[in-house]
């Protein structure tokens, strides 16, 4: 914590950015304070976490080492945060008199190369409008999260975000070439962009998935590849929702084949009802796929998953159409945001979602047991549902999406009896049948608790990664690594 | 006190695609991708109906809750959660087309139903559907039947076995009176705007009592025929003109904004 006061602090970084760039209105402190981990006090705008001193917004790398610096001296905790999109805690203040630095205002995209195929943008950089501006030129990043109307590059590197198209064109950290990132005494470190290496190992994922724990990232060089939409093939199918091992095996068939759909998911039918609800019969799950890239690509994929998928009569092809259309909504911005703050402050209903990873051969096991328990032990649930929105060759993830009334509770008290409740009994299912705790939303705060069994032996490494870079601890306490109590 | 709370389920018109709104020469917005969603009105009106009951108490009167609506087998889905939420009965007049300029028939439907069915002290509806836009189903109802129609209702408490006190909007303010049943009331942009939702316990122990289906020719609804017919289709241009303000600071760009755009309107 601190060793000065937060006046102190405050008059510091007011030194070294001028008064302009320090904020410290208690509605922006107080709203600083959380993510949307606590969305429900987010609401409510019932703040329980320590409110930082001060939030201040950084214009260049050297301003950010200087602020860095002056934390480090000062033992102050500092969040590092872009878009403020995060879900999973990671931008709560834990510390008292934590200083949030805002990166936002570094959003130039500084060059587009469309011969070495590769775009160097500043940390706040909105992805929407990085990948807008590619697209009317004919590229993308490939990078499409659902919070894409909102994020922005750094706190999408730091994350370890990946997109609806994934299955294609990988998560982010197949997508990062070279980065700048800024470490808690000042040090600049930028990785040079190049197409591979083999000079020792591949320091760019210290900083992938660092969480703000480790460093600050300034800039990122992000992979660049040809947008070409008209060729897109969509297919799916539906299926009764007691055939959801079919449908996990239909995914992994379609992996193992060799196909690389850029979109692959599987729906439960609970999830499907909300998304499909005007052709979609109620107990049927849904198979979806999408094929992207040259003309002569997307025909064959379309056909070689339809050639796997006629094999099971469990499952009944739908007009591709219905898919298409549908697609084009997926993504969060705003609007939804605010639309849906009203929504639960009038119904006192909260959706939820909590992702995680597994392989073949646990991840029915695993979204089976966590949703019966959810169910048994959890009051008031008003949907208890999934998809399946990442495939790998030896994999996959499951998206939860819950809904629960928040009956008899003060918004304090939300966040013990029903949220971290429903995650604890999702860690403890991965755990148990051995799959990853955490597959995109980042680890945040509240899975912290779940970290040294997520990694084991190998916890030794991250904690190592953490005393070397950041030895007094001022690197967003509590993420990754949970505070000592 | 019987309630009837009579709905639409429509399609989320958020969730149309851009380029089908704006799609030349065409007389129909494709709409069949999009999920369904309580028609926005109706679901103020089952909510306000829910709150009546629950506020019920201490007042000796006892309500009776039914909902009825004039739709798709897929639309069931939307009478169990009313019954989840407590509604008594719930009745489908089976009708698998799209009903958009069909006031007149959907109203015939309503009122035939509370004749020869299943009398009822009060129906209560939204004042108009998100995709017809009619505004006429809730008038032609109480037409029908002899009774009083309400409209802009945004509050309902009870009063008496007999009476409900009624609050509306009305140009420049609220009116709030005591009417006597039976009676229609049309639900305008009351603050309730969401229907609770209910637990899947819920669900699973009360959703799953029996839909009454209805054929409308049995309520005396004729094939239905449409009064109005699109005849032509146009997009509003939503477009605005956006002018960057430009300044080295923010109280530059402040000042600009006031001296340039806001100081004028302001002394106006």
């Amino acid at each position: 914590m601190a060793i000065i006061s937060r006046e102190q602090i405050v008059a510091g970084l007011v030194e070294i950015l001028g008064n302009d760039q320090v904020i410290t209105d208690e509605k922006v402190l107080k709203e600083s304070s959380i993510d949307r981990y606590r969305k429900y006090e987010q609401v409510c705008e019932v703040y329980t976490q320590p409110i930082p001193a001060a939030v201040v917004y950084v214009k260049s790398t050297e301003e950010v080492s200087k602020v860095l610096s002056f934390a480090n001296e000062n033992e102050i905790n500092v969040v590092p945060r872009t878009g403020h999109s995060a879900i999973e805690g990671g931008l709560e203040t834990a510390l008292k008199d934590s200083v949030v630095i805002d990166g936002s205002s570094m959003n130039k995209v500084l060059n587009v190369d469309t011969y070495n195929m590769q775009v160097t943008c500043q940390c706040g950089v909105p992805l929407q409008e990085l990948d807008d501006m590619l697209r009317e030129q004919g590229y993308t990043t490939g990078h499409s999260p659902q919070s894409k109307p909102l994020a922005q590059m750094g706190g999408l590197v730091a994350t370890r975000s990946i997109g609806q198209f994934s299955t294609l064109y990988g998560g982010i950290e197949d997508m990062i070439v070279g980065l700048e990132a800024v470490f808690p005494n000042g040090k600049i470190c930028r990785i040079k962009n190049i197409p591979r290496r083999a000079a020792g190992p591949d320091i760019r994922h210290i900083i992938c998935g660092n969480e703000g724990a480790l460093c600050f990232i300034t800039e990122v060089t992000m992979k660049l590849f040809p947008w070409m939409p008209q060729n897109n093939r969509y297919i799916g199918y539906k299926l009764d929702d007691e055939h959801m091992k079919l449908g996990f095996d239909c995914l992994r068939e379609v992996m193992v084949a060799g196909y690389r759909p850029s979109f692959a998911r599987l729906y439960d039918a609970a999830d499907a009802q909300q998304h499909f609800s005007s052709w979609l019969e109620e107990g049927k799950a849904i198979l979806i796929w999408m094929a992207e890239g040259p003309e002569n690509i997307t025909p064959a994929i379309e056909a070689g998953i339809k050639d796997l998928m006629c094999k099971h009569p469990e499952l009944e092809e739908v007009d591709p159409t219905l898919i298409e259309k549908w697609y084009g909504g997926l993504n969060w911005g705003p609007e939804q945001i605010a639309e849906e703050a009203i929504e639960i402050k009038e119904t006192q209903n909260i959706g939820i979602t909590t992702e995680f990873s597994g392989s073949w051969d646990n991840i029915y096991e695993i979204y089976r047991t966590a949703c019966d328990r959810i169910l048994e032990e959890v009051p008031d649930m008003t949907l208890m549902g999934g998809h399946s929105s990442h495939s790998y060759i030896n994999g996959t993830n499951m998206y939860f999406v819950y809904y629960y009334n928040i009956v008899d509770c003060a918004p304090e008290e939300e966040i013990n009896k029903y949220h971290d409740r429903i995650n604890q009994i999702i860690c403890e299912q991965v755990i148990k049948y051995g799959g990853s705790i955490v597959h995109h939303h980042g680890l945040g705060k509240a899975r912290t608790k779940y970290v040294t069994e997520e990694y084991g032996s190998s916890y030794y490494m991250l904690k190592t990664l953490k005393q070397a870079f950041d030895p007094n601890g001022i690197m967003n306490m509590g993420t990754l690594i949970p505070l000592r109590k | 006190m019987k309630v009837l709370g009579c709905f639409k389920i429509v399609p989320d018109l958020d969730l149309v695609v851009e380029e089908d709104w704006t799609e030349k020469e065409q007389l129909k917005i494709d709409t069949g991708y999009v999920k369904l969603v309580w028609n926005c009105f109706d679901e103020s009106a089952l909510e306000m109906m829910l709150r009546l009951s629950d506020l019920s108490e201490g007042f000796d009167v006892v309500y009776e809750l039914s909902a009825l609506t004039v739709g798709k087998q897929k639309h069931e889905s939307f009478l169990k959660t009313l019954y989840a939420l407590g509604f008594k009965h719930g009745i489908r007049i089976c009708n698998e087309e799209e009903l958009l300029f069909d006031s007149e028939q959907i109203a015939e439907g309503i009122a035939n139903y509370v004749k020869t069915r299943e009398t009822q002290d009060v129906i209560v509806t939204g004042i108009q559907s998100s995709d017809g836009s009619n505004r006429k189903t809730p008038y032609l109802i109480a037409e029908k039947l002899g009774w009083p129609c309400i409209t802009q209702v945004i509050g309902m408490e009870t009063v008496d076995e007999m009476t409900l006190k009624v609050t509306c909007q009305i140009p420049g303010g609220e009116l709030t009176q005591t009417v006597k049943t039976p009676c229609v009331l049309a639900v305008g942009n009351a603050s309730c705007a969401y229907l609770r939702i209910p637990t899947l316990k819920d669900k699973m122990k009360l959703g799953k009592q029996p839909i009454e289906q209805i054929s409308p020719e049995s309520l005396g609804m004729k094939t239905v025929r449409e009064h109005a017919k699109i005849v032509a289709l146009h997009s509003v241009e939503r477009k605005r003109n956006t002018i960057v303000i430009s300044g080295e600071t923010p109280k530059e760009k402040a000042e600009s904004l006031y001296k340039e755009y806001l100081k004028g309107r302001i002394e106006e």
